[in-house]
């Protein structure tokens, strides 16, 4: 029971990692990427990359992803959003938009990777487990958590501390009246983009330690459990992720344990109570009409 | 007014020719009726989406439902196939019924809540403990019933009574409050126009359309796992169709799915290792350069289209 | 008068688009029939052809490349010594494959197992790897009145005694694959066991066989759990199992579980007495990428050739044989057991041809039963029931062991 708690938490914090760029581009932005969880792949293929053929260790891979995908998601923002904002329901075209980049992603994926499951060794962070309340967990769940939890921190750092990020919220709080006030919203937007897109590679770096085996068509799971993730949390909001994050984990594992071959409804059947009995999300405020 | 109404009977006529003499020119019948089935689920789509605004992510948990509520009608009440299929429509309505609340959800919220509905249908369909019931994760097999020509048959007439319907609703007062609600509820509402029980209504008959469709694809291929028949790409093929068609018009998803459809097969027989590669970049094409469909080609030039 | 020409223009330009489209989709599709392994143009009397699917993207590529490389070699095989000799027309004949991609879409797979039967009229019906992609075929086979040759759709639900166009040929059905790992376990004495499989036709159809033989034999498992096919995170289940004390442990799932939950018990740190999976034994390069040889060591598995090796084989090559021909032919430096599996399908069509006294369906179905029991492949003796079932070929228990030189073997203990 303590350790389905304690791998439920820890988990739950690896999960809200997930969601969160999910959840950022559609606070700023009002679009959908349904290819969310195919940059999710990305990274971890990334990862498997740098590993099996330059032996290198999964953090420094991890650097080296953000600067490439950071360079791509700015490019990938001019070329696509300001476009589909123009258009008469952007957030509709926009499920379908990223719905046809996830195709490309993943065929392109399974010619590079093959369709293949492979994995990243689990004991590259130190074999040793580590002692929690008397449950031993492996070292690699410590370090996704750690990691989850400094761009968790960055990201508060970035919305609450710097000015790009005091304008990227009047953003989300109201885009035309953002962009009156003389807030750049095309270069604001392409930045939190760009970050959106650097927080899907970053958990994707430490899905093969989390979730074991990856393949290129692993994209579309994800992308479910992210926004069963955010909307539990609330649409909109980064904060409400992390809970949104910890809930679906704890539920998650105490249904594995519990209940087994109804663990794979969690995500579908908490999204939908949530979206029916609290329209706003656990910690959202305003109105569920996006 | 009456030229309208002549030109889509015209279509409607069309549509039948096609399909009732299309395989004794194609043999490949399942091609032809498998077109048959995105289109006719292209437009519930399209009377969803179109006439109320709501994108039905999760619209193949309706045709999944209908494709276990024949199959269930057939191997544990016995009754014949065309009773299963009117079984499997009337699942899909009493589904409908149950998940109606989703309508207070608007926007992405309420395209995600219903994805998350379809696959909380397949996971309960799927799951062990009910295998008495649905076969599980073992499948169905309604070889009993098999009938290629008559199943066909049904699946045209649902086609027709689909794009009869939508011709209804492009022509008649009761789709014109539907497009009144959908730009304005508010105003729609003011103007006398029952906003919940109008929603409600086609959410239904949307509803069991697709249940008709999936009960009908249930008998014609017989032998299916719960994973075929709640297939994601289901959904999402319906609602591409009808947005490379263009909503809200008879001719948009009918045009939409014999060409994209057409062009999957074509993809998929000649060169399939790419395909996955083209249709992802012929999509975000279509939505960057044609967000409102091909028919929007002909009415920006003020050319009405059925 | 305007008003009215638009609308005829409209309708006239809906017609003529109508009917291109569909003309243009009967053009592109007859034409362009991808065949791989063709060696004469025609497909009139010189030429047997045999349709078949496979999937190069999607859930089942992993196992649907090496069936269907299998049977292109097979078909190469013939052909290099020029063709088979088939009784219905009295002369060599050669093999014509043609194949067509489903991608792992079962819907897409019912379109193009009708486009095998109705436009290409292949001789010789052979469906894509595993029971999804079989599933369609059934019915479509059976109303065309065309033998399937079911290469691993081991589907129980398949094989009805008033359906005589099925025959599976490389695999048992997955119902009686359990019983030389249910007598293992009786005969080691291991009274504790649990069991973790996941929810589908083939993993759960052996779990019941699994359960009731060893129920039995009054064992009664431990711990006995089904989780969806989908699971990718095993850590919680396999501390949950590892809680039970199990002498034995039976994972039972698709190749992406096993790999799955034998990450999860070494990044636990959960040492089990003795772990079954299935696949291992079948696609061992694939675990062998993935985990080290130590890592493998000790697993039990079901063995498959190359790890079993029938010296009693009177058709076809030879284990040894065929791997150095596959290999040269695929250009790899390994087999596995989908390969041979591939082979051994296109083995029972080869041998089928050359006992049928003609080309009719029902004459190489009731030829199949002929030499039913008398065939010896290196995939096992091939022998069906009535309803076409696989009741030979039948695959022992055995475990992985490192050898003098480090390298993995099998030790078959049954």
């Amino acid at each position: 029971m303590l350790f389905t708690l304690i791998s439920g938490i820890l988990i739950g914090i690896f999960y809200g990692l997930m969601g969160l760029g999910l959840n950022f581009i559609f606070g700023v932005m009002k679009i959908v990427n349904l290819a969310h969880g195919d940059f999710v792949m990305l990274g971890a293929f990334g990862v498997y990359l740098a590993y099996s053929v330059w032996n290198l260790n999964p953090l420094i891979a991890l650097g080296i992803e953000l600067v490439i995908f950071l360079a791509i998601g700015i490019p990938l923002y001019y070329g696509f959003v300001p476009r589909l904002l123009k258009s008469r329901d952007p957030e509709m075209l926009s499920l379908i938009l990223f719905f046809g980049l996830s195709q490309v992603i993943e065929s392109l994926a399974s010619f590079a990777f093959g369709t293949n499951p492979d994995t990243v060794n689990p004991t590259v962070f130190g074999s040793q487990p580590v002692n929690i309340f008397g449950q031993s967990i492996q070292m690699s769940w410590i370090v996704a958590v750690l990691i989850s939890l400094l761009a968790m921190a960055f990201m508060y750092g970035y919305l609450y501390h710097t000015k790009i990020g005091i304008a990227t919220r009047a953003i989300m709080g109201h885009r035309t009246e953002a962009m009156s006030s003389g807030i750049n919203v095309h270069r604001v937007s392409a930045i939190a983009f760009a970050i959106g897109i650097a927080l899907a590679i970053t958990a994707g770096s430490m899905t093969p330690f989390v979730l074991g085996g990856i393949y290129p068509s692993m994209g579309v799971d994800l992308t479910t459990t992210s926004f069963a993730v955010i909307v539990i949390g609330s649409l909109g909001n980064p904060l409400g992720t992390i809970l949104g994050g910890l809930i679906y984990g704890i539920c998650l594992m105490l249904m594995q344990t519990y209940l087994p071959s109804w663990s794979s409804l969690v995500p579908y059947l908490l999204l939908i109570l949530i979206l029916l009995f609290r329209p706003s999300g656990l910690l959202g405020r305003r109105e569920r009409n996006a | 007014m009456r030229k309208r109404m002549l030109a889509n009977v015209l279509i409607i006529l069309l549509l039948f020719l096609l399909f009732a003499v299309g395989p004794s020119i194609y043999q490949n019948q399942s091609l032809i009726f498998q077109m048959m089935v995105f289109m006719a689920l292209a437009q519930g789509v399209n009377i969803l989406y179109g006439f109320t605004g709501y994108l039905p992510f999760g619209y193949v948990g309706f045709f999944g439902i209908g494709a276990y509520g024949a199959a269930i009608a057939v191997n544990l009440l016995h009754v014949p196939a065309l009773v299963a299929v009117i079984l499997g429509g009337f699942s899909a309505l009493l589904a409908g019924l149950v998940l109606s609340p989703l309508l207070r959800l608007s926007g992405a919220y309420f395209s995600i809540g219903s994805l998350a509905a379809s696959e909380i249908l397949y996971n309960v369909v799927s799951n062990d403990s009910l295998q008495p019931i649905t076969g599980g994760p073992y499948g169905v097999n309604l070889a009993g019933i098999f009938d290629e020509q008559t199943s066909y048959v049904v699946m045209l007439l649902l086609l027709v009574l689909a794009t009869a319907f939508v011709t209804y609703l492009r022509s008649s007062r009761f789709g014109m409050s539907l497009i009144a609600i959908r730009e304005d509820p508010v105003s729609a509402e003011m103007a006398g126009i029952h906003v919940v029980r109008t929603r409600v209504f086609v959410w239904l008959a949307t509803a069991v359309l697709a249940g008709l469709v999936g009960a009908t694809y249930a008998w014609h291929i017989s032998v299916f796992y719960p994973n075929t028949v709640f297939d994601l790409s289901v959904s999402i093929f319906a609602i591409v169709f009808t947005l490379f068609g263009g909503g809200t018009t008879v001719l948009g998803p009918v045009v939409g799915t014999i060409l994209l459809y057409g062009l999957y097969n074509a993809i998929g027989i000649s060169s399939p290792q790419y395909f996955q590669l083209i249709y992802g970049v012929l999509i975000m094409a279509l939505v960057l350069f044609l967000p409102n469909g091909l028919m929007s080609l002909l009415t920006r030039r003020g050319i009405y289209v059925p | 008068m305007s008003n009215w020409k638009r609308i005829l223009v409209t309708a006239a330009s809906a017609t003529t688009a109508l009917a291109v489209l569909a003309g243009c989709g009967t053009n592109s599709a007859t034409s362009t029939s991808q065949s791989t392994t063709s060696t004469t143009g025609a497909s009139s009397g010189n030429v047997i052809t045999v349709g078949t699917l496979y999937a190069s993207t999607g859930a089942f590529a992993t196992s649907s490349m090496p069936e269907y490389q299998g049977l292109q070699f097979w078909a190469h095989e013939v052909n290099a010594k020029g063709g088979v000799l088939v009784k219905a027309t009295g002369k060599k004949e050669k093999i014509q494959l043609v194949s067509y991609n489903d991608q792992s879409s079962a819907s897409t797979a019912i379109n193009l197992y009708n486009q095998l039967i109705t436009q290409n009229h292949v001789n010789v019906l052979v469906s894509d790897f595993g029971s999804v992609l079989t599933s369609v075929a059934v019915p479509i086979a059976q109303e065309n009145k065309m033998v399937l040759f079911d290469q691993t759709g081991t589907g129980a639900s398949f094989f009805t005694p008033n359906n005589p166009y099925i025959v599976l040929t490389s695999l048992p059905t997955s119902q009686i694959w359990p019983n030389s790992l249910a007598n293992y376990i009786i005969q080691s004495g291991i009274k504790k066991v649990g069991i973790l499989y996941c929810e589908n036709d083939f993993d759960q159809s052996q779990e019941a066989t699994l359960v009731q033989k060893l129920q039995a034999a009054g064992i009664t498992p431990v711990y006995n759990t089904g989780v969806p096919t989908s699971t990718s995170n095993y850590s919680v289940l396999v501390h949950n199992l590892a809680a039970t004390n199990p002498q034995m442990v039976v994972e039972l799932g698709y190749p992406n579980n096993d790999i799955a939950f034998l990450q999860a018990v070494q990044s636990t740190g959960v040492k089990f007495n003795k772990t079954f999976m299935i696949f291992p034994g079948q696609l061992p390069t694939m675990f062998e990428k993935d985990f080290s040889k130590q890592q493998l060591s000790g697993l039990y598995t079901y063995p498959t050739p190359p790890y079993i090796n029938y010296t009693n084989v009177n058709y076809g090559l030879p284990l040894p044989q065929f791997e150095q021909k596959f290999e040269q032919f695929s250009g790899k430096n390994h087999i596995n057991f989908l390969n041979v599996a591939g082979y051994t399908t296109g083995l029972v069509i080869q041998k089928a041809l050359e006992t049928s006294p003609s080309l009719s369906q029902s004459a190489l179905r009731q030829a199949v039963s002929s030499f039913s029991g008398q065939m010896n492949t290196l995939d096992g003796t091939f022998q069906i029931n009535s309803e076409g079932a696989q009741t030979g070929e039948t695959l022992p228990v055995g475990q992985f062991t490192l050898n003098s030189s480090g390298n993995l073997a099998m030790n078959i203990l049954k």
